[in-house]
């Protein structure tokens, strides 16, 4: 019988541990189990003959780290671990009916950003394993004891991509519900559902008693069936071996309890034996599976956030070129640092979503959107929203997305739909359907009902669920469009009655006219009112934030009006005008007051031409600053708060350039990057910072960069600067390869170096040109080179 | 674990701090930083006791492990079994500092400041421990060795965490260039010895780190 068919008709028993079994029959600590497939296939094969005289239905082959990062030090390839791992299982079989499970876990290495290891190399890890599982025949792939959910998710898709096997995934939980790396309960069943595998659970780590309030919220959320695969209790170390602490009367009794609560795969996992299976076996006897009847809920989600839409969640608008000078700017100059800020700020003004565009047709619109969704995930834990046209990026997109994210969007035509509906159902997002086709958007809120309507079917044709299809009914313009305005409030009623949840962009309802604001703080009441759910908008707006918790509070979402009360505290409280504005911007420079220097500097451009403020004001401070660190009257701290407050100051003044002055005030380029296998770069950020404040361009690479990267930029840029930075005696050596190849190409380089392990000597000896000891002396480098 | 002191005095020194008058806000971030860093961390440790088979090379018993270089072996040349741990803050420090990084370099200095200071006092409050418990036997134990230091290479990170178990038991990993993950993590040896043992007199002449070190460019020591 087919394992998924069986799966619905009876409880499927796994195996217990493997590593302790072969850890009681004498592998040492440190040894890899995997090795015994072919140097002791026999003990593998007992032991997997003994988990089948217990009653285990599944067997789960010696292969946990069969992947080439951890058999490197082994005389064995990948393949013949698993070819032999899978023969010792097969060995065993002696009747019909037991299945063999491509074991799968953890490389041993962690992914970015956390490591160094990139998703997609971690996705040619899995595939490699999973091809061999594929040849021997396996029954199914379990993907377990993972702790870093996009771990987890390369190793699905390598599964899916290259198999039609069933897949089974778990993670390993810690006693405070999150795995290692933050992983939420929902965020895992969120994403793990969505890419589509066919069980999803726990297993590892915790004994079964602690399992349990983990167990129960995975049980609540996924509608998929649940697996678990506990420890025998929590270890004590004795003899620098675990010690479990639940016998397998103890371990069955929760066994059946958790059967008993809708669990429909169940097995063992660290200390657990023949013994407890066969316990277990007895004790579940013919329970049958139970089907938990499961409401849909619509979310987003990270590793670490999920974001239930269960009430109005504000997202964020700003990362998107569309009428933005310096936004297409930095897109086109790969200033991520700047798309970075714009996260940022809308993340602290309350966004719970970020839309993501990056469109602009000089650009290799794939390459940004991955690029920018890795930046973005790497620092802040809020879901995103990709927003392209192009089936292309949108795939890009969701592939290295971490979670479970949103698309913008499809519209009712039926093209589009076919295009890109089945790859949101491919990684299982959420996506945005506009209520227009090739015909345009209808005038009425019936018309565009109708489309909803078709968009919301299409999807279930493809297999995604209608909470995850949000709406959006199309905002026009007042100006032009005055007696439909209301018709797009009316859609929203209307297709809410579809089961969906629904989006709106506000602010085109208010084009052509004076006091836009008034317009759409007005109108976009009004949305809320009609149940509007995902307003997408600038968080940067707080009158618009602020309609949210008023109309929250009035329809009595926001009950007792805490949160309406706490967003006025802060009002008051908030940053008030006082006297320091009346500051001298050199002063405040020197003082490293950064948040004073943006409005301070915005008065001076009333005086004074940009240029002016740089002379007058920016480096005659700069210089004191400098000065004064050098004498030892300030320290580091001190003077990065004076470089990132001339930073802001900045900012402001190439905000206000106009868009066709072509001022450049650029002294020239610098790269900087973290040699590779490096990845201490607090040192080269702070290069970074200080050079900019010189007016060098920065061209950051980066940490951990190789060195054709480097040498490659280099040449395309045209730099006559490098900084390289080294923190460890072992990369040193990465530097030295680094500047023989810069220099074999380009003879007239120059390369400056820095960091701790680092000396003069040192820097001369590796055919450096200069050697920088501290930021300051950066700078003073490339004044001279570019003097 | 419980939450641990911060030592305030030891976060100036990361930031080379040497008596400069700190302003009002530099002195503010510093205090906030540390309890950010206090609250982010999710200190983890485990340990191993290994009796050395020297006749073998150094060989750690139960395990296929041998302590390469010759610095580990004069470390422990009075010892006849050591104790092998592995110490970490955890990802959320990582996630911080990373974040800040991009918000304000001065505050990811000092939080990398503060978690640097974080983790060598949770070494040393589990070292205490430790000694507690090796003491009821009469014996001490060696100053702490980590890979990286002298001849002892960081190539050896990867076997210490497997017989650690230590990806599975604290998280703790280590990137293919030997660089532990979380960023902010401790790989150590220390031998135990009999109360007879005399430490080595604090020099720096003699100590393997004596290139490279920090805080003697620096103009101080590190204490040991």
């Amino acid at each position: 019988m087919d394992i998924r068919e069986r799966l619905n008709k009876e409880i499927l028993i796994f195996d217990g541990a493997m590593g302790t079994m072969v850890q009681s029959k004498g592998l040492k600590l440190g040894e890899l189990p995997e090795v015994l497939n072919i140097k002791n296939p026999e003990m593998i094969r007992q032991i997997h003959q003994d988990y089948i005289d217990a009653g285990a239905m599944v067997l789960t082959t010696n292969t946990f780290g069969a992947n080439e990062l951890k058999l490197k030090n082994t005389p064995f390839e990948v393949e013949e671990i698993i070819h032999g791992a899978v023969e010792n299982a097969r060995n065993a079989i002696g009747r019909k009916g037991i299945y063999i499970a491509l074991d799968i876990g953890p490389i041993g290495e962690l992914l970015e950003p956390m490591g160094t290891l990139k998703f997609e190399d971690a996705y040619d890890i899995f595939k490699r394993q999973v091809i061999q599982g594929v040849k021997d025949g396996v029954d199914l792939i379990i993907i377990e004891t993972m702790t870093d959910l996009y771990e987890a998710k390369a190793a699905v898709l390598a599964a899916k991509e290259n198999s039609d096997l069933p897949i089974f995934s778990t993670m390993s939980f810690e006693s405070n519900g999150r795995t290692f790396t933050g992983c939420t309960p929902l965020s895992m069943v969120m994403t793990l559902e969505g890419l589509g595998v066919d069980a999803l659970g726990i297993n590892c780590s915790l004994g079964p008693r602690e399992i349990e309030p983990i167990l129960d919220e995975i049980l609540r959320y996924s509608r998929i069936p649940v697996m678990v695969q506990a420890n025998a209790g929590l270890p004590a170390i004795v003899d620098n071996r675990p010690v479990y602490d639940v016998l397998p009367e103890e371990y069955a009794y929760y066994s059946k309890k958790f059967v008993e609560k809708g669990v429909r795969v169940i097995g063992g996992c660290c200390g657990t034996t023949d013994k407890y299976i066969r316990k277990l076996v007895e004790k579940i006897g013919d329970l049958k599976p139970i089907f938990l009847g499961m409401e849909g809920r619509s979310g987003v989600c990270t590793p670490t956030k999920a974001v239930p839409i269960d009430g109005v969640k504000v997202v964020g608008e700003r990362i998107n070129p569309t009428g933005k000078k310096l936004f297409k700017e930095a897109l086109k100059s790969g200033d991520i640092d700047y798309i970075l800020r714009e996260a940022i700020v809308q993340v602290e003004a309350g966004a719970h979503i970020l839309d993501v565009n990056v469109g602009l047709p000089e650009i290799d619109e794939v390459k940004t959107m991955v690029q920018v969704i890795k930046e973005i995930q790497s620092i802040l834990d809020i879901p995103l929203q990709i927003d392209s046209a192009d089936p292309k990026v949108i795939e890009a997109g969701l592939r290295v997305y971490n979670g479970k994210a949103i698309v913008n969007s499809v519209n009712g035509e039926e093209k589009v739909l076919d295009e890109i509906l089945p790859i949101v159902k491919k990684y299982g997002g959420a996506i945005v359907g506009l209520t227009l086709d090739e015909k345009g958007i209808p005038n009425t809120a019936l018309g565009r009902f109708k489309i909803a309507e078709r968009i919301v079917n299409k999807a279930e044709e493809y297999g995604i669920r209608r909470e995850d299809v949000y709406i959006d009914c199309l905002t026009l313009t007042a100006a032009a469009q005055q007696k439909e305005v209301k018709e797009t409030l009316k859609a929203i009623r209307l297709v809410k009655e579809l089961g969906v949840k629904t989006t709106l962009g506000v602010s085109n309802v208010s084009f052509g006219l004076p006091n836009r604001k008034l317009v759409n703080k007005t109108f976009f009441a009004a949305a809320l009112y009609e149940g509007l759910d995902l307003p997408i908008i600038n968080p940067m707006d707080k009158e618009m934030m602020d309609t949210i918790l008023a109309s929250n509070l009035l329809w009595n979402k926001d009950i007792g009006g805490s949160e309406y009360l706490a967003g006025q505290v802060s009002h008051n409280t908030g940053f008030t005008e006082d006297k320091n504005d009346e500051m001298d911007l050199s002063d405040i420079i020197i003082k490293g007051i950064k948040e004073k220097s943006r409005a301070v500097t915005s008065k001076l451009l009333g005086e004074y031409e940009p240029l002016e403020i740089v002379n007058k004001y920016l480096i005659p401070a700069l210089d004191i600053v400098g000065d004064r660190y050098e004498k030892g009257i300030i320290f580091l701290p001190q003077l990065i708060q004076s470089a990132e407050t001339v930073k802001s100051s900045f900012e402001v003044l190439k905000e206000s350039l106009s868009i066709d002055s072509d001022i450049n005030i650029s002294k020239g380029k610098v790269l900087l990057a973290t040699v590779k296998g490096d990845i201490h770069d607090i040192g080269k950020n702070i290069v970074k910072v200080l050079l900019e404040n010189y007016n060098f361009q920065v061209i950051d690479m980066g940490k951990d960069v190789a060195l054709d990267k480097i040498v490659e930029k280099v040449a395309e840029d045209d730099i006559k600067l490098v900084g390289l930075s080294a923190l460890m005696t072992t990369t040193v050596k990465s530097m030295e390869e680094t500047i023989k190849e810069l220099k074999k190409v380009n003879s007239d380089i120059r390369i400056m170096v820095g960091g701790a392990v680092l000396n003069r000597e040192y820097a001369q000896m590796i055919e450096a040109d200069f050697y920088g000891s501290d930021a300051k002396e950066a700078v003073k480098i490339a004044q001279m080179i570019y003097s | 674990m419980e939450k641990i002191e911060i030592n305030r005095n030891e976060v100036l020194r990361y930031l080379g701090y040497k008596n400069q008058e700190i302003d009002n806000i530099t002195n503010n971030l510093i205090d906030e930083s540390i309890e950010e860093i206090r609250d982010l961390m999710e200190g983890k440790y485990v340990y191993k006791f290994f009796k050395i088979d020297k006749g073998k090379g150094f060989l750690l018993e139960g395990t296929n492990f041998k302590l390469p270089g010759q610095d580990i072996k004069s470390h422990l040349t009075d010892a006849d079994s050591c104790i092998i741990m592995g110490v970490t803050l955890g990802h959320k420090v990582d996630r911080a500092i990373r974040y800040y990084g991009k918000v304000s370099m001065a505050k990811a200095m000092i939080l990398d400041a503060c978690a640097s200071t974080a983790i060598e006092e949770i070494c040393d409050k589990v070292n205490e421990d430790l000694l507690k418990s090796v003491k009821a036997d009469n014996r001490i134990l060696t100053s702490r060795y980590s890979p990286g230091y002298g001849d002892l290479t960081l190539d050896i990170q990867e076997s210490i965490l497997d017989i650690l178990e230590a990806k599975r038991s604290i998280g703790l990993s280590a990137t293919l260039h030997n660089i532990l993950i979380p960023r902010k993590s401790v790989t150590a040896i220390m031998g135990i010895v009999n109360e007879t043992y005399e430490k080595a007199q604090p020099s720096c002449i003699g100590c393997p780190q004596y290139d490279d070190c920090s805080y003697r460019k620096g103009g101080g020591t590190c204490g040991y």
